[in-house]
């Protein structure tokens, strides 16, 4: 009884957040509005590809093409059908979603039937390879807008920002539930090896399948939203860097961790938008900059590969480590301030932030590889060991 | 889509020779460059995205090197000689050569001991790092991106493989006889200031037999079979081949080669035979860079592509498929794919699909990795537990 109180009570408890989110997110003007949406489909296409990569182990950078597919199936269907269906507001949206989420859910089995014989970096060309395809077959096929884009119909825009929240939750809680349940287990025995796992009886095949039709079908349908939000999609919307940047927000998160997935994907689509704003930076404070976080990194590397004494103090060093190079950074700035020629270059805030956000993604993956999470994920007894308390661990730890 | 009709009526097979020809020149280009990236895979396992950016690089280099020979814009230097050229090209391997090597030592180093994902991903973003940190500080260069007195050598060389319809040979010669008498009368008339009229209709005469000459020269020229030749791509053909031949005896027949070899086959023994493992790491990132760096000059000079900091991502991109079409890691395999793609490029623009020649690349990978999983030349080994 407990058990289904539980569920219930979390259940309404989403709703309710994302309703409350939509709420708030209408009160900011139409810029934070947005932001808000893209977060959650960011969050969606990470999760979603966490559970091919991360949890059982495919490596595949070609996710959004199965976005791009389900945004193409959505509003194509849109325009040409969906007049005639007499549906309204979010029973329509709703409609629309699934298509989206089956269309890319077929595309992603067309992809996974013949790579299965594939593995590691022969399987991420395919995939990669797949996107571009698709890519260039909708920049030359009339009937999807071809390069010029395809429009949705005015009426069937719909800025829901609660339902894309909604199929973020909707997308963690299926892979939360795959992975607590027995039918995780066979995703997982496939990363961690695939020919032991298919001696003891796990169908591979149907498990590498099954992986990819689930996180394309939720990449799909958060593509139907995004087609349905803006209201207009052109193929330039899903560029090859975009697979790129949903890798990284599942490796930078920590492969396998939903909780790390979701937490890089809102981050690292936020990092770029607000770095957008930023005022022009001089030479001078650039140039320090690059040497103060060369050094800092440097420093920090060494600490965490030859220091191996208590906790406290090596995060204290930490600490000093970045502190100095903050200091560093000042001074440097005002030395290099004589130098005219660094003085009075300015770099515009919107050229630096693609290299920020590289230079953050090294720095970071030099510094721990595994990922910021690396395979945890996010519990109460995490929380209650973290304040102190002594919580028996878990028999199974993902 | 109407396949069918569309499809075969677009091909010319006069032109076939040509297209099989302009499909190795870019193949060569692409093999080039496929080069870099089997023999860092075949050493590290990495697939190294930086390697396109190493290539935009060295065309760059070859720019400013242009540039401090005096071949800026409005330069008014004559034509230069061989001698420049191979400046640009040294200048172009080495500066690609200490890039490569430095990415290796400050990227991918510290990340041996880390999962292949994170190495992975250091490389994605020292590629985006160059890309957008260079277009803060680097020109963009519009075409022809290096001015084109450096290149000496701008004639075409043309081969006559079958001779054109001698029944029109026979007609375009006596066209020639009949524009050249016209030509003579006009000119004679004009000279003795004879009436208007007269010599207006002399002239009409003229160009009449004007028209039917070169009407019946391009038809001569369709009948035949010839290959027209850039004499610049036939230097860069030629050079390939050189660089390649070069590659194939270091890997061969010289110690390091063994040595790269013997890593390549298995990286944790070869450490245990006393191979210093990091210096041949080294040197193999040296030697893939600094042919990116040939290519992406001699791309830069003879082919005048714009320049942009984003110049190599779609070479980069093409020559990787390329690697894993041969079999990545094998190098036999990575010229063998390079050719195939070139030829696969011309063949689909042949055909009249221009506008799918990005997608052809994959779409040959996709149907070999389906038949061959391990690419055409490599092994497709099952991993052992």
């Amino acid at each position: 009884m407990k058990f289904f109180a539980v569920r219930a009570g979390s259940i309404a408890l989403a709703v309710a957040a994302c309703f409350a989110l939509q709420s708030f997110a209408i009160g900011k003007g139409d810029l934070v509005f947005r932001l808000v949406f893209l977060a959650g489909l960011y969050v969606t296409l990470a999760v979603s590809l966490n559970l091919i990569n991360g949890i059982t182990g495919q490596f595949s950078i070609g996710h959004a093409a199965f976005y791009m597919v389900g945004a193409y199936g959505a509003g194509y269907t849109a325009n040409n059908y969906a007049g005639s269906w007499g549906l309204k507001g979010p029973l329509l949206m709703l409609v629309l979603l699934l298509i989206g989420a089956v269309v890319a859910a077929v595309a992603g089995l067309v992809v996974g039937l013949p790579s299965l014989r594939l593995r590691g970096d022969y399987l991420a060309v395919v995939t990669l390879g797949f996107g571009e395809i698709i890519r260039i077959f909708v920049q030359n096929s009339p009937p999807l807008g071809g390069a010029y884009g395809l429009t949705v119909d005015a009426q069937f825009k719909f800025k829901y920002v609660w339902m894309v929240w909604l199929l973020a939750i909707l997308c963690i809680a299926v892979c939360r539930n795959l992975l607590k349940t027995a039918h995780g287990l066979p995703f997982l025995a496939v990363r961690e090896d695939e020919i032991a796992s298919s001696a003891m009886g796990v169908n591979v095949t149907r498990v590498k399948v099954t992986a990819f039709v689930i996180g394309s079908a939720f990449a799909g349908a958060a593509g139907a939203m995004l087609a349905n939000f803006d209201g207009f999609i052109s193929p330039t919307s899903f560029p090859m860097e975009l697979s790129f940047t949903i890798l990284t927000m599942v490796v930078l998160g920590g492969t396998g961790s939903i909780t790390g997935s979701a937490l890089a994907g809102g981050v690292l689509f936020y990092i770029p938008e607000y770095l957008r704003d930023l005022k022009p930076v001089s030479g001078s404070s650039l140039v320090a900059a690059v040497i103060a976080v060369i050094a800092a990194v440097y420093v920090v590397k060494r600490i965490a590969d030859h220091y191996h004494g208590d906790k406290g103090k090596r995060a204290a060093l930490y600490l000093g480590t970045i502190i100095a190079g903050v200091v560093l950074q000042i001074i440097l700035a005002a030395v290099f301030k004589n130098v005219p020629s660094l003085a009075n270059a300015n770099f515009e805030a919107s050229k630096l932030r693609m290299v920020i956000f590289s230079s953050t993604l090294i720095i970071l993956m030099l510094l721990r590889p595994q990922g910021v999470f690396a395979h945890h994920e996010f519990s109460w007894s995490w929380i209650q060991r973290l304040l102190g308390k002594k919580v028996p661990t878990t028999a199974v730890s993902v | 889509m109407d396949l069918g009709v569309s499809l075969w009526a677009a091909f010319e097979l006069s032109t076939l020779p040509q297209q099989v020809v302009n499909g190795l020149l870019l193949g060569a280009i692409y093999a080039l460059i496929a080069l870099g990236y089997t023999m860092v895979y075949g050493v590290l396992r990495l697939i190294n995205f930086a390697h396109g950016e190493v290539f935009m690089l060295g065309a760059y280099t070859a720019l400013f090197a242009s540039w401090f020979l005096g071949y800026g814009k409005g330069s008014s230097l004559e034509t230069s000689g061989p001698l420049n050229l191979m400046i640009l090209l040294i200048a172009s391997m080495c500066v690609c050569g200490i890039v490569g090597v430095a990415i290796e030592r400050f990227a991918y180093r510290p990340m041996r001991s880390q999962p292949r994902i994170a190495a992975l991903i250091t490389a994605i973003g020292v590629s985006l790092l160059i890309q957008y940190g260079g277009a803060l500080v680097l020109p963009i260069a519009p075409p022809p991106s290096i001015n084109e007195k450096v290149n000496p050598y701008r004639g075409v060389v043309t081969m006559n493989l079958v001779g054109g319809d001698p029944q029109l040979l026979e007609g375009y010669e006596k066209a020639k006889i009949e524009f050249e008498t016209t030509e003579k009368a006009w000119t004679e008339a004009r000279a003795s200031k004879q009436p208007d009229d007269v010599v207006r209709a002399l002239r009409d005469k003229k160009n009449d037999a004007d028209r039917t000459m070169g009407d019946l020269q391009r038809r001569m020229d369709n009948s035949g079979v010839k290959i027209r030749i850039p004499q610049g791509q036939l230097i860069m053909f030629g050079t390939t081949i050189v660089l390649m031949i070069m590659l194939t005896y270091l890997v061969m027949f010289t110690a390091v080669g063994r040595a790269m070899r013997a890593v390549s086959h298995d990286f944790d023994s070869a450490s245990l035979m006393g191979i210093n493992v990091g210096k041949i790491v080294t040197i193999t990132f040296l030697i893939g860079s600094m042919l990116a760096g040939a290519g992406a000059m001699m791309n830069a000079t003879f082919l005048g592509t714009p320049l942009t900091t984003f110049f190599g991502v779609m070479p980069g991109v093409k020559a990787f498929v390329a690697a894993v079409l041969g079999g990545i890691g094998n190098i036999p395999g990575a010229v063998l794919g390079g050719f195939l793609m070139g030829i696969a490029e011309t063949a689909v623009i042949w055909a009249g699909y221009g506008q799918y020649k990005d997608a052809i690349a994959f779409i040959v990978l996709i149907v070999v990795l389906l038949f061959r999983p391990g690419g055409l030349l490599g092994s497709a080994k099952v991993e052992k537990v």
